[in-house]
């Protein structure tokens, strides 16, 4: 029984990150065995696909869209901490904004964003926001408010209230209270909405494609302009090598603190 | 007032500014211009139009057949991941409980950005440098073609369902492994076998997890375009058209944007709709 679990297990494994492997292996051949050998072994692995990801050429930059992502998806995870943190203090100790802020607040992870990227890319054009960093932050952090106002209120509830209730009666103002207190015992919450969010900013694609052109492209939208051949077809080991460069940082993130995300994911799914 | 209730509401104040801004001014902006006859070079001087772009919408075929496209995919793709993240994480629960590290390589494909997931079967789709071809060639001599009209909506929901079944196994595995022990002791000591366990036992304290992934897959299966747009766009003849994807294209066609707005109002009514229905059937408060 043991055995069996153990190969529906690779099976499984194997099954659901098969495109990685596939894509990890052809961006490691040399054009010429691309073609003669689509397997998924490689016999002369080379780095020449990574060198000309690298390369800047007048059309694809790699580098400005790995700028654009980090800048627009620090924004996109920072801005709902500060955002939500008075938020999920207010709701979780004083019983504020239950009835109606929270729940509009939470249940926004269950609206089609669609319905709103028209009239934000209107609003942009007016308001000199399109194609930039910081209107596309804007748009990721309206994205993570759901889970890290979660998070931060399953955070909070579990801090004993005499910790701030202490605070209160030594005469703390509330703002003091909560850096003071509060953050500092709310760092893990905090880092695990941080990273969540920068990884659901970061795979972002709809409001990237929508509200970008030229300058503050991210990194998803970029990847896909390497599938699109300039006259001579996709150099399909260039563009399997960007996909590997696009979806390092989320991967990495997310292999360092699974379980943290893992939970948080869950935690939002359960209560929202 | 007292201090503290206005207190409150400087608190909240930066969140409900924010949402002002970036939803409900947006909104508003969506309901008038939907009634109204306007497109790229009018935007400032929108004139109204009563409920004509409504009307387009609702007699354009695109549109139903678009709806219809996103809730079968939707329906089938949320039941897939469901009945296997379920089997997985009970089947596999014994290894999972001893190698927790597991779980990180059976929920990478979670972490990937779904354009991403649709770009890379791109590359193992195509039919001279793809590995699956290549392979179903090799074993098989033969392999269809993944991405032609007969066959797309069903490729395009089997990586839909490879990306997402590690979500629904994690939750199940994480309620599975929150069912307290002595449950089980007793019911063995009952003597019940290991199906009728599952069965009679833990599948009934399962099933408010089993609804919630239901529902949360559903909605994200509805609203499904990044992979199906990096793979097929429209699809030759509209054939994997999602919802959102009609909207999109409604947009960014030129000409009166109008109907586009409309799609995409009557789009977040129903989101709205089936949103208060699943609440209010779950039976629960939101918190």
């Amino acid at each position: 029984m043991t055995a069996l679990r153990w190969i529906v297990l690779g099976l499984a494994a194997l099954l659901m990150n098969l495109p990685v492997i596939a894509t990890l292996a052809t961006s490691l051949k040399p054009p010429a065995e691309i073609m003669g050998n689509p397997g998924l072994w490689v016999e002369s692995p080379t780095l020449a696909n990574y060198a000309t990801v690298v390369t800047v050429s007048d059309r694809l930059d790699v580098w400005a869209y790995l700028g654009n992502s980090a800048a627009a998806a620090t924004l996109g995870a920072a801005l709902p901490l500060l955002l939500c943190l008075p938020l999920a203090f207010v709701a979780a100790r004083r019983g504020y904004g239950r009835r109606l802020l929270l729940p509009l607040v939470v249940n926004l992870r269950a609206l089609p964003l669609i319905i709103f990227a028209i009239p934000i890319y209107l609003m942009y054009q007016s308001a000199g926001l399109l194609d930039t960093r910081v209107g596309l932050g804007l748009v990721l952090a309206v994205v993570n408010l759901p889970l890290t106002a979660l998070i931060l209120l399953n955070a909070i509830a579990d801090i004993p209230r005499e910790l701030d209730e202490a605070a209160a009666m030594d005469g703390a103002r509330t703002g003091r209270m909560i850096w003071r207190i509060l953050v500092p015992a709310l760092r893990p919450a905090l880092a695990t909405s941080f990273v969540f969010g920068f990884i659901t900013a970061w795979n972002e694609f709809l409001f990237g494609l929508m509200l970008t052109t030229r300058e503050a492209v991210p990194m998803t939208v970029g990847a896909s302009f390497f599938f699109a051949g300039a006259g001579g077809g996709v150099q399909w080991g260039v563009a399997a090598a960007v996909i590997v460069v696009a979806m390092l940082p989320p991967v990495l993130l997310g292999l360092l603190m699974y379980r943290q995300i893992g939970q948080a994911m869950v935690a939002g799914a359960v209560k929202g | 007032m007292t201090p503290r209730a206005r207190e409150n509401r400087w608190l909240v104040a930066p969140a409900v500014a924010f949402l002002l801004l970036m939803l409900g001014f947006p909104t508003v902006l969506n309901v008038i211009y939907s009634l109204s006859d306007v497109s790229f070079e009018t935007l400032r001087s929108p004139r109204l139009d009563g409920l004509g772009n409504y009307g387009e919408v609702l007699s354009d075929g695109a549109f139903w057949a678009s709806l219809s496209f996103s809730l079968r995919f939707g329906a089938l793709t949320a039941v897939a991941e469901v009945l296997l993240g379920l089997f997985l994480a009970v089947f596999l629960a014994p290894l999972l409980r001893r190698h927790p590290w597991l779980l990180a390589v059976l929920t990478l494909p979670m972490m990937i950005a779904p354009a991403m997931m649709g770009l890379m079967y791109r590359l193992m789709l195509h039919e001279f440098v793809g590995p699956l071809p290549h392979y179903l060639f090799l074993w098989f001599g033969s392999s269809p073609a993944f991405l032609s009209p007969a066959w797309a909506f069903w490729t395009i929901a089997a990586i839909e369902v490879l990306q997402w079944t590690p979500f629904t196994l994690l939750l199940f595995h994480l309620a599975y492994a929150s069912i307290p022990g002595e449950v089980r002791e007793a019911a063995r000591m009952d003597g019940a076998r290991a199906f009728r366990l599952f069965r009679r036992i833990e599948l009934p304290m399962l099933l408010p997890t089993v609804l919630v992934a239901l529902l949360i897959r559903l909605i994200d299966g509805i609203r499904v375009f990044d992979n199906i747009w990096v793979l097929v766009g429209a699809g030759a003849g509209g054939s994997t058209t999602s919802l959102p994807i009609y909207i999109y294209t409604a947009f960014f066609r030129g000409g009166p944007l109008g109907p586009a707005l409309a799609a995409s109002v009557l789009f977040a009514l129903a989101a709205f709709a089936t949103l208060a229905l699943a609440l209010r059937l779950a039976g629960r408060r939101a918190p």
